[in-house]
This record gives C-alpha cells, structure tokens and sequence, in this order.
C-alpha cells in the first residue's frame, strides 16, 4: 500500500518536472486495468501478501461505463503497449480481444485451474474457437422481482406476467412492470433472454453468420406485446438499469426485471417495501418451458504484450481464486462464478436469492459470441427501441441484413 | 511586383517571426494525425480483423453516402446547428448587451452568466436527462405531465437544443460583450445627438464595429454545434432518430472499431464544417481576420 | 442618456434590477438543480423535488476522503493554468501579425488553423496517443498542455486578431509624438485596448481546457495527469450498474468554483476601450 503511494508521488513528481521518466525497473509488477470496483483494491492486497514477493498487483482503475473501459484497453493494446498484463474483461469482449490477437490463451495447469469448478455459462462466454481465453471473475444473472403483497405467485411467463399488471391496473394497485428500454446494451440483455427462452438464435453457433430465426421472432413478438400493452410507465423507453430501480423503488411498480443488484439498493432505501418484494427465474416465453437468462459479469485476460505472463496468470488466477470470490461475493455484490461458493454459510445472509442465482445459472443464456459482438449489440438495439414500434416480420428481416453485415465489418453502423 | 522594400522585408520577417511559434506547435500536434485519418478513410480497416487491411480508394465514402442512418444523422445536426446557433446568437446579443451595460450588479451578472459554459457537459446532461424523466425531475412533471419527454423524435430533440443553447450561449455572450467594449462611447453619444434612435443605434453605429466579433463567435459556435455528441449521448443514446453525425463517427470509429468508415465520417465532417466556414467567410467579407483592408489601421 | 433626474435614474435601475434577475434565474436555476442533488441523500436522490426533503454532506465527505478527487483538481488547475498562458501568449503573438503586418502565408496560416479548429478530435486522439506513448509524454502534464494549446490557438487568433484589427493603432504613434516612449505609449495606450480580446479570450481558453474530456481520457492513465471530468468517470457507486450521482453533482459543484474565481478575476477587464477622445471611425 505504501509502496503504491509512494509509486504515485513519484508519478506525480515526473510529471511535475516535465520529464518522462520510466516506471520503476520492476519486473514483479503485474499490472491490473480493471473496473472501477470497490473493494477490489482488498483483494490485491491480500493476493501481494499471498504472493510474498513473486509478484505484486498494482491496480489501475478504469472508467465506470463499460465502453470506456473497453476503448482505453483497445487504444493501448492495439498501440502494441506492453504496460498492461491482467485485464479485466466484460464477457462479451473475449472473442474481439481474442480474434484481434491481443490476448493470450490460457494453457496447460493455468486453464486446467481456472476450468476447476467454475460454472459452464461463465466458462463459456471467456472461450473462443473451443479455447480458453480468460478466466471467469465474477458472473451475474437477471432475476424477476415482484411484489409478493401484490402476486401471490411469480408468473412463469411474459403473457402470464402482463395479464396480472393489467388485472393490477384495473384494480387501481400499482402495477408498472420495471424495464430497462432505453437504446443500449441493457436492452440487448432482456431481448438476448427472451430469444433464448423462445428456443431462438440470433447468430449461427460459429459466429459468422446472421440467423435471426423463429424463436427470435417469437422473441420480437413477445417485446411488441409488453410494448404495446400499458404496463410500463411512459419513462420506459428511455431508463437504464438504474433508472428501472429507481423506478421500482417509488413504489409504483409491480414487477421488475433487473440484475441482482436492486435488493441491496430496496433494502437501503426502502426497508419497508423490501420486505414485501420477492424474487423469482424471469419469465419465460413458451409456457412450461424455464427461461435462459443472460448472464453478465467480468473475465480476467492476459494481454499478448505482457513481459511477464507467467506472474500474470498467476496474479489473474489469485484474484480469482474462490476463497476471493466469496470475499466480493459479499463485499461488492457481484455473483461468484464458481459453483462451490454458493454453499458457503456466509453467502446465504447476503443472498438470500442465491438459489434462484445458482439455478439461472446452471441453464444460462449466453450472448452471440463472436469478435464483432459490439457492432452486433449496437445494430439490434437500435432495431429494438423503442419497444412498442417493433413489427417482428419486418424487424427481423432488417435485423438479417445488418448484423450479417456488422459480422462482416462492411457498412455504417447507426 | 516591384522589389520589396527594406521595411517591407522587415515586416515580413518580423511577421513570419510572430507567426512561427504558434504555427509550429499547431503542425507538431495535429499534422501527422489529421493526414493519418484521411489516409485511413482510404482503407477498409476494421481493427479486428487486422489481417484484412487494404487500400479500397473511394469505397468507404460511397458506403457512407449512401448510408440512410448517415443522412438522417446529418439531417439531425443540421437542424440542431441552425436551430440552436441562430438563438445563441439573438439571446447572446441579448446577454451580452445587459453584461456591458447593467448599471447594477454587473460584475455578479458576468460572472454568473458564464456559469453554465463552465459546468462540466457531462454532468449538465445527466442533470438535464434527470429533470426531464418523470419521477426524478421537476421539468417534465411541470412542463409534459403524465409524458416523458424523452421517448420522442419531437420532444428530443427539443430538449437536446434547449441543452445547448442553455450551455453555450455564454461563450457567444462573452465574445459579443468584447466586441461592445470596442465600440466608441463617443460615437453612441454623436448620433444620439443626432436624434438616432435606440435601435438605429444598435444597427448603425454598434453593428458595424462589431462584425468581426460576430464572426468569430458565429464561426466557432457553429463548428462547434455541427459536432454535437455530449448531450446526446446522454439524453438519449441517439434513440429514435436523435444521432448526430458525430455519435455515429464515434460509434464506427471507437466502438465499432472501424477505422476505415470512421474516418471517413471525420472527413466528411471535416468537409461539411468547412463548407460552413467558406460561406460565413464569404459572407463577411474583409470583417474576416486575415481579409485585405479590413479594421483600422 | 441625457436625463440625469432622479427619479428617472430610480427607474432605470429597477428596470436593470429585474433584468439581473431575468438572466441569473436563467443561468443558474439548472445548476440550482444539480447542487439540490449533490446535497440529497441516495434514498430521495430520484425524488424529483427542486429543494432537497433530507439534506445531507454526506456526498462531499465523499468526494473529499480519498486524494482521487483533490489530486485531479490539482491536476486540472495546473494544466488549464499552463494552456491558457501559453495559448493566449502565442495566440497574441500571432494575431498582432495578423491584423497588423502584411506577409507572405498570413492567409495560409488563417485558412489552417480554421482548419485544425474544424477537424473531428475524436479521429485525432489515437494518433495522438501513440505518438505521446513514443515520446514518453502519455500521461504527463505536458502530454495535457500540448494539446490543448494547439486546440484552443485557432479560437485565440481569431478572437484576438478580430480585436486587434478593431483597435486604432494611430493613437499609438499620436502617443509618441506626444512625447511618451514606446514602451508607454503600449502600455498606457495599447494594451488598455487590447485588453478585453485578450482576457475574453482567457476566459474562453481556460474554460475549454477546463472541460475537455476527449484529450484527458485518451490521454492519461493515473493520477500523475488525471483531470476532474475524467476523475468523475473513475467514482465507484455501489454496483456496477448504479451511477455515483450525488458524488458527481457534489463534485460538480465544487469545480465550479475555480471557474467563478478565474472569471470573476478576469471578466473586470473587459470594459470599453475608448472612453473620450479617442478617434472618429
């Protein structure tokens, strides 16, 4: 700790003397560019200590929103920059990172460890061309939240879930259904979901080409009807995640759908009202059959430019380790993607919905794979919203057209 | 052309001189990079699959020309720009004139004036973004209640230039309010005497003197509003047709990775600012620094 | 402004009141808003009340219990500072030749620093990028200050040379023929004039460089360098999807204030030029 500060004075007295100097000749320093993350700085404290010289993590943070984490790590990886070595990766960048080269893969006793117990879906979303490129930190899945004074039961399906917000409605009770529909990923997630539940694909399973099938369709048709149908508040078409929160915790609301997240917020804010709200796997689309629900979450890469990728995928594989993943788990909220963790008596106080977690989980949606999964993302997002104006045969046969092209790299993007 | 002169040569020298610095750090700085972005809007160049790299000549501007998300986009940033620059420059007038003249208060006006160019952009979207969704703000409770605002093409883009104009009115206020400084007291005073009018004042004795200072904030203000971003992105993500030809530039080139087409977007840009300069140029005619016989000497 | 009664003077200052009141609700009722935000608490932060219903400072205990957030403003003063000097100092330099010498290249030297003005910055930051990483300037001051002079010296130019073009250079001589030296002569009649360009554009350099967050966000990478518009892109809030809006209006807030001194001290300066005697068009 006093070591970093002492780096940083350092820094700051180069700068002030207008010459560049080099970092210190140190070659142990393993350095990690990772979202901004509370209590992340912790763990790398514990791992140095753990670590007893071999190595030692400096955390650099990156910016909060996820795009400008990815554009500071692009800019200096493709600029061939050798000062970053662990990188902390949204999952749906693996395969862009990957495919331009700018990641290493992970072999021999170092994939073996960061395969060991780790759930599929997590697994999943860090392979690409059937090898692993990263090592899952930390995962997260969205659940539906409801208000227990108010359902009796969770509804099993969409259509079930917007009858009782419209029997709602016409009782005069409150009966939003909470979502996040703005133009951005967000909405990308609830739409990735609803083609998975529907039994659909967007893109083949190679990545290389446009799908868009019937269950993708069903899955259009299904956001035009909730869309169309008066159960959400007139804000819906421009609220993020956390706007849909906020809006749940005003009370006006009866369903939400929503990452994890939410419940320490209610129980802070609200108290009152999280006592009567309970949660559930979301809807699905075709009666009797669950839903798949999209996982998020972070990997942990090693960059190709790294000098030292051996004490970094050791350093990637510490701050991994299970016994670090119960510690975020119940320190910054963000769901371990090791199965045996669940199990651990601590993580049942802080999460009581961990059962419902585990079981979403174990039968996830994953989205498309694939080195342009960005420009594919952008491009249906910008089909998607706003929601109601959706006309699924139409939709869909623009949706072919550009997301083929944006998995060609070939036309604009909007 | 006659042999110069020793003091015409001295000039020169001393101009070349004065010149040097300025011109040397703005060529250091954004020399190679400019040359290197219209070199790139030459090539497909999508930095993901770096191995397909290659010379394409004039593809990429056939590919965006003929693009309908690029029109609409620039459709968009045409009207934001016209829209809000034509009010800036009314109510910046208007400003500019109570900032130079306020017999009470003025320093407290002036400076409070300046507040919203100096509040961070960003911060100022997320405020507006937060006063315009029901629930969380006062504006769209008191001024669309039961709406969101927000959700459409209209209301929007209303809101995105009303952000503007409240944001950057300020800088053409202050640039105004220089040029007011110039003016003569002298000369208000003569034709006041001369039974001139307030407004034939305004026209014929301040106007004049200030047309230099009108250019440069119109100039810049208008490059400027042509490549609005910050505010969009904030208020609505560029959803229902608000895109603006820098949100798509940003979304090809930084997030779409595509050097090749997002640079020729900058190019594009690039050309269609210029245009606009030429002509306010054009317009003001020897008012433009640089013009032959203007100001005096 | 022949009448001088009092009543009518009585007048014109209640109507001057009113419009001071007209043009401060207009610039800062919006502000009012974030600072009401900045000092609610995370429970009624989405409320939507203008007047906030459970205050709290607990947003800038926030901001201030890590040097994160200082260490950025000390960063954004020194390096706005720099720019603007130097900015202003070479723009001056450039815009006295301009409106005043006749040259070979003048209109090639306007044409392209319009040019630099006018070109997308977002296409120019990763060139940029790697040329400051060869140079070792990534992440300094000076890789902060270099750009932002070069951005802001088209708009001083113009500014100033829009200005100096304005200004009657005859006094000048008439001075010296009155018997002061060239260096009062510029002093007590030049600069007085030259003035209100020079510090309007200042003020607008210092402003531009203050609230840049293309070049600080491309260009930095730690504290060492780190500005205050960037610094709010690095706050945590409580997960990854919740937003730190009370630590971002708070901190809003509090770099405002650099602003308002700068202009407060600056905007005095510009006053009218000529008062008396000065020339006749």
């Amino acid at each position: 700790m006093r070591k970093a500060r002492a780096v940083a004075v350092l820094g700051a007295v180069c700068a002030s003397v207008l010459a560049a100097c080099a970092p210190p000749p140190d070659g142990r320093t393993v350095n990690l560019y990772y979202a901004p993350e509370e209590n992340l700085q912790a763990v790398v404290d514990r791992c140095n200590e753990r670590a007893a010289g071999r190595y030692r993590i400096v955390y650099h943070k990156l910016p909060r929103e996820a795009d400008g984490q990815r554009e500071q790590m692009v800019r200096r990886l493709a600029a061939g920059d050798a000062g970053m070595d662990v990188l902390g990766l949204d999952v749906t960048w693996t395969a862009e990172f990957a495919e331009a080269g700018w990641i290493r893969e992970w072999t021999g006793a170092a994939q073996r460890s960061a395969s060991a117990g780790t759930l599929s879906g997590p697994l999943e979303t860090a392979t690409w061309e059937g090898r692993l490129y990263a090592a899952p930190k930390n995962t997260n899945v969205q659940l539906l939240w409801y208000r227990k004074d108010l359902v009796p039961e969770p509804p099993a399906t969409w259509d079930e879930m917007i009858a009782e917000s419209q029997r709602l409605a016409g009782e005069g009770k409150p009966h939003w259904i909470s979502f996040s529909g703005a133009q951005f990923e967000g909405l990308f997630v609830h739409y990735n979901s609803l083609v998975e539940s529907a039994g659909g694909r967007i893109v083949s399973e190679d990545g290389k080409r446009a799908v868009v099938d019937a269950g993708a369709v069903r899955a259009l048709e299904a956001l035009r009807d909730f869309g169309t149908a008066g159960v959400t508040s007139a804000a819906m078409n421009n609220a993020m995640q956390d706007d849909a929160r906020r809006e749940f915790e005003t009370g006006q609301a009866a369903f939400q759908l929503n990452w994890p997240f939410v419940y320490p917020s209610l129980q802070e804010n609200t108290p009152e009202l999280a006592r009567d709200v309970g949660w559930a796997r979301l809807p699905g689309v075709v009666p009797g059959v669950p839903s798949k629900s999209t996982i998020g979450g972070y990997n942990l890469a090693v960059s190709s430019h790294s000098t030292k990728p051996d004490l970094a995928f050791e350093a990637a594989l510490c701050l991994r380790s299970p016994e670090h993943q119960l510690f975020s788990a119940i320190n910054d909220g963000v769901p371990p993607t090791v199965e045996s963790v669940y199990e651990h008596p601590s993580m049942a106080e802080e999460y009581p919905m961990k059962d419902a977690i585990l079981e979403a989980l174990k039968d996830p949606g994953v989205r498309p794979v694939t080195p342009a999964a960005q420009n594919v993302s952008t491009v249906l997002t910008n089909l998607l919203a706003p929601v109601a104006e959706i006309d699924p045969a139409a939709t869909a046969e623009r949706m072919r057209t550009e997301v083929q092209n944006a998995l060609d790299s070939k036309g604009v993007m909007p | 052309m006659a042999a110069a002169t020793e003091g015409e040569r001295a000039q020169r020298r001393l101009g070349w001189l004065l010149c040097a610095p300025a011109a040397l750090v703005m060529l250091a700085v954004t020399g190679w990079p400019i040359l290197y972005a219209v070199w790139l809007s030459f090539q497909r160049f999508d930095l993901k699959y770096p191995d397909q790299r290659e010379f394409v000549g004039l593809d990429n501007y056939l590919t965006v020309l003929g693009n309908g998300y690029w029109w609409t986009a620039f459709g968009v940033t045409v009207l934001i720009t016209v829209v809000s620059v034509a009010i800036e420059l009314v109510l910046g007038m208007a400003l500019a004139l109570v900032m130079h003249r306020a017999l009470v208060g003025r320093g407290l006006v002036r400076t409070v004036t300046l507040i919203p160019y100096g509040i961070v952009t960003v911060v100022a979207a997320f405020s507006w973004r937060y006063a315009w969704t029901p629930d969380t703000g006062y504006l769209a409770e008191l001024i669309t209640p039961g709406g969101a605002p927000l959700t459409g093409t209209g209301s929007s883009l209303a809101i995105i230039i009303v952000a503007e104009i409240w944001k950057t009115t300020p800088f053409m206020a202050l640039l105004l309010m220089a040029g007011l400084a110039l003016v003569p007291e002298d000369l208000l005073k003569a034709a006041a005497m001369d039974g001139a009018g307030p407004w034939q004042r305004f026209v014929k004795v301040m106007l004049p003197v200030m047309k230099p200072a009108i250019l440069v904030a119109l100039l810049f203000r208008t490059l400027d509003a042509f490549r609005v971003f910050d505010h969009i992105v904030v208020l609505t993500s560029g959803a229902q047709d608000t895109s603006s030809v820098s949100v798509l530039a940003y979304n090809n080139l930084i997030k779409g990775l595509n050097l090749g087409i997002g640079s020729t977007m900058s190019v594009l840009i690039f050309l269609a600012v210029a245009l606009i300069a030429w002509i306010f140029v054009k317009l003001f005619g020897t008012a433009a620094p640089g013009g032959d016989d203007g100001g005096r000497r | 402004m022949a009448d001088v009664g009092g009543a009518a003077t009585r007048a014109r200052k209640v109507k001057w009141t009113v419009l001071d009141v007209v043009v401060v609700v207009y610039a800062l009722l919006p502000v009012l808003w974030i600072a009401s935000l900045s000092f609610k608490t995370e429970a009624t932060l989405g409320d939507g009340h203008l007047i906030p219903r459970e205050w709290t400072l607990e947003n800038y205990a926030t901001i201030f219990s890590t040097d994160e957030f200082t260490r950025a403003l000390v960063n954004s003063i020194g390096i706005a500072l720099i720019a603007t000097a130097i900015a202003v100092v070479l723009g001056a330099m450039a815009a006295y030749a301009i409106a005043r010498l006749e040259f070979p290249g003048k209109r090639l030297l306007v044409g392209a620093s319009l040019l630099i003005a006018m070109f997308p910055q977002v296409s120019l930051v990763s060139p940029l990028f790697e040329i400051e990483r060869v140079l070792g300037l990534f992440d300094t001051w000076p890789g902060l200050i270099l750009p932002y002079t070069t951005f802001s010296l088209p708009l001083a130019i113009y500014t100033m040379s829009a200005f100096f073009r304005e200004i009657p250079w005859e006094l000048e001589k008439a001075a010296t023929m009155d018997g002061a030296t060239p260096g009062q002569a510029f002093t007590k009649v030049i600069a007085p004039l030259a003035a209100p360009g020079v510090f309007t554009t200042a003020i607008l350099v210092f402003i531009f460089c203050w609230n840049d967050f293309l070049f600080a966000i491309s260009l930095t990478s730690t504290e060492a360098s780190r500005t205050v518009p960037v610094a709010l892109q690095f706050f945590t809030g409580d997960s990854q999807f919740e937003d730190p809006t009370g630590s971002i209006s708070a901190a809003a807030v509090v770099i405002t204030v650099p602003i308002v001194v700068f202009v407060l001290l600056f905007q005095r300066r510009i006053v009218s030029g000529l008062t008396s005697g000065a020339v006749k068009g």
